[in-house]
């Protein structure tokens, strides 16, 4: 008798709470939806582009969603499915491989929701209808010249960190950052290791090709985390005087340079970019185009001691 | 006569000896695997083998012997802990929220001092770890179920913490009180780093309770027959609790070193962790179904593991081969494992019987 009224006191404030909670989100709902689709939410680069993107497009006045894949292609194909399904106004899509996502981003197209591509770019040009990319090459061409020329005109032996070897910005930015120190025969590569994208990796291989070779003058890192990683692990072998250089421009880099243990890195505007899309989406929602071409390459900025004021997260402030 | 006897008498006891010779070498395969390893890599790598890189080589082998050392309780009772990698993660994102949020009390924020923060952030992998061994031991769910479920809890925390933001400059500050988190890390003592230190006593303190203690011969006998420990009267889940509550400080240690040696903590720290373990625990001959195996042969096995990417490291082999080899190893290992226990149950009669003519 007793549990029974408990049972119906329970049913009735749970049905209360829900009407209560649905009539707040009438008023919400009723706004169209962008769905904001980035690799990971653990990743300060990944989570200052969602946050912008999420930030101007509620200040134009869309509901947003923000989903992760994890760059797994599989996962973003149910995430483009349900943005399909809720549907949403337009899609934002930083996503999980240049080849594998296609075919999502077709059927998000062909379902009537325009897709943003921000940061990375597909291989296919006409579906998308903007892909607004950093320029990791010339990000990574001008991090290179700052190396090479904190290294000085004596060369020496250098040190690579590659990321993760299966995906296109390691292989692009290795490339570029080959272009141009093969060309100065003072410089030689004593070794070079993927460390995956991972701090703590980079720490441990670094200790050990430190050991492995001697008068190492500089380590070159394909991104901020391993470059930190690298840090840590110069300093626990109490060398000096060895120049090591990141790419991205992640807020602790930037801590990193001021502190005068990085050397330089090359800050992706990727609030600049989130923004961008954004915008441009607003544009095409209300005019039917985005009055730009599809493909969109945007500058990285060297950070060095010497103009680190200048910048905050993922974006050049002055 | 007699010489054709002594003959062969002669070659029986080379035979057996022989096959003696070749169980040891089967028994103690990882021991032998680590010293080829250690000889090829001083052949081709010659900085390999100087104080300086076998001090490092260990630190970085202590991250995963000492979680194979709490994982080997768990796999001699017959279970398995997939969560130390997740908590590993998470005992850094506690102890990187401590040392730079502190803790709000009576709306004051209070930061505890760092011997604080280590209590509190073991404290709480235990909390998860209890929870393994309730799950295992009382709720009845299988211990590949449990945790990894945990994993899942564990990591999900750990981003929750910091909203997946990473909590930099561990440093800490005199004006908090706070200050040395990094000596866990990065100093030494006698010139061998403090990780392999805590490495080392752990490596005692749990060789000391699997060998020497009560509890140590119930965690054999539950993983070596369930319901004959249970007849015996060993209070089998208490003794699947301990082992589960083990691995996760195991684990804690563990996310504690890493954030200290990085000053920073990142809340995807340790993920795959949990597999170097497992590979290390059955690379030192601990059997996955219970009952069989020891805490030296997981150490032997993390060091193999160790040596093994340290070495392909400095040569410079690329990622991918080094997954290749180190799957390899792992595959071959397990195979001779096999090949050992049957040949040791072909033969055992034999040496019997000859043990006993020698006593005859």
């Amino acid at each position: 008798m007793m549990s029974r009224s408990i049972h119906r006191l329970a049913i009735i404030v749970v049905g209360l709470l829900i009407l209560t909670v649905t009539a707040c989100h009438r008023a919400e709902m009723s706004k169209p939806l962008i769905v904001i689709i980035v690799p990971s939410q653990d990743n300060p680069f990944f989570k200052s582009e969602a946050d912008a993107a999420a930030a101007r497009a509620q200040s134009l006045g869309y509901r947003v969603r923000i989903d992760a894949h994890d760059d797994d292609a599989y996962r973003q194909d149910n995430l483009i499915d349900a943005a399909i399904a809720s549907n949403a106004a337009a899609i934002i899509l930083d996503n999980a491989g240049a080849d594998s996502s296609i075919a999502a981003v077709r059927r998000a197209t062909q379902a009537g929701i325009p897709c943003f591509l921000i940061d990375r770019e597909i291989e296919a040009e006409g579906i998308a209808k903007a892909q607004i990319i950093a320029d990791n090459n010339q990000g990574a061409r001008i991090v290179a010249e700052e190396f090479v020329h904190a290294i000085g005109s004596g060369g020496g032996d250098y040190v690579e960190l590659l990321g993760r070897e299966s995906d296109t910005n390691a292989q692009i930015r290795t490339k570029a950052f080959h272009s141009l120190l093969d060309k100065l025969p003072s410089l030689r590569l004593a070794v070079g290791q993927s460390a995956n994208w991972s701090q703590s990796e980079a720490f441990q291989k670094t200790e050990t090709m430190l050991q492995a070779h001697a008068n190492i003058r500089g380590i070159i890192a394909g991104n901020d985390t391993m470059a930190l990683g690298a840090v840590a692990a110069v300093k626990s072998s109490g060398l000096k005087d060895i120049v090591i250089t990141g790419l991205d421009g992640s807020p602790d880099a930037i801590a990193a340079i001021r502190a005068g243990t990085l050397r330089a890195t090359s800050l992706q505007p990727a609030v600049l970019i989130a923004r961008m899309a954004v915008d441009e989406a607003y544009k095409f929602l209300h005019s039917g185009s985005t009055g730009k071409p599809e493909r969109q390459v945007i500058p990285c900025d060297l950070v060095t001691s010497q103009n680190v004021d200048d910048f905050g997260d993922f974006e050049k402030l002055r | 006569m007699t010489t054709v006897l002594n003959t062969k008498r002669g070659s029986a006891a080379l035979a057996r000896s022989s096959v003696r010779t070749l169980l040891f070498v089967l028994k103690a395969r990882a021991f032998f695997v680590l010293l080829a390893l250690l000889v090829l890599f001083c052949i081709l790598a010659p900085s390999f083998l100087t104080a300086n890189n076998l001090a490092i080589l260990s630190k970085h082998v202590a991250i995963s012997a000492i979680l194979a050392i709490g994982m080997t309780f768990v796999v001699l009772t017959g279970g398995i802990d997939l969560s130390v990698g997740s908590l590993a993660g998470l005992g850094g994102m506690v102890a990187g929220y401590l040392l730079t949020q502190g803790i709000l009390i009576a709306g004051v924020v209070h930061y505890p001092p760092v011997a604080g923060v280590i209590f509190i952030t073991l404290a709480v992998c235990l909390i998860v770890g209890l929870l393994n061994g309730w799950l295992v031991a009382r709720a009845g769910v299988a211990p590949f179920i449990a945790t990894l479920g945990t994993l899942y809890i564990a990591r999900g925390a750990a981003l929750l913490i910091s909203n997946g933001k990473t909590f930099p400059n561990l440093a800490g500050q005199s004006l908090r009180g706070n200050k040395g988190f990094p000596l866990l890390g990065q100093s030494s003592f006698l010139g061998i780093p403090l990780p392999v230190w805590i490495m080392l006593c752990l490596f005692a303190l749990a060789w000391l309770v699997a060998v020497k203690t009560p509890l140590g011969r119930h965690i054999y006998a539950v993983g070596g027959n369930e319901r004959a420990a249970r007849l015996a009267g060993i209070r089998v889940p208490r003794v699947k609790v301990f082992t589960y509550a083990a691995s996760s400080v195991c684990a804690a240690l563990v996310g504690l070193i890493i954030a200290s040696q990085l000053e920073a903590a990142h809340p995807a720290t340790g993920e795959s962790f949990e597999l170097n373990a497992i590979a290390a625990v059955v690379l030192g001959g601990t059997s996955l179904m219970g009952g069989r195996g020891s805490i030296p042969g997981s150490l032997i096995g993390a060091f193999v593991i160790g040596v093994l990417s340290d070495g392909l490291v400095m040569l410079g082999v690329s990622e991918f081969w080094q997954m290749v080899i180190k799957g390899t190893v792992i595959v071959l290992a397990v195979a001779v494992d096999q090949l050992q226990s049957r040949l040791q149950s072909k033969f055992l009669p034999y040496l019997q019987s000859a043990s006993a003519e020698v006593r005859a």
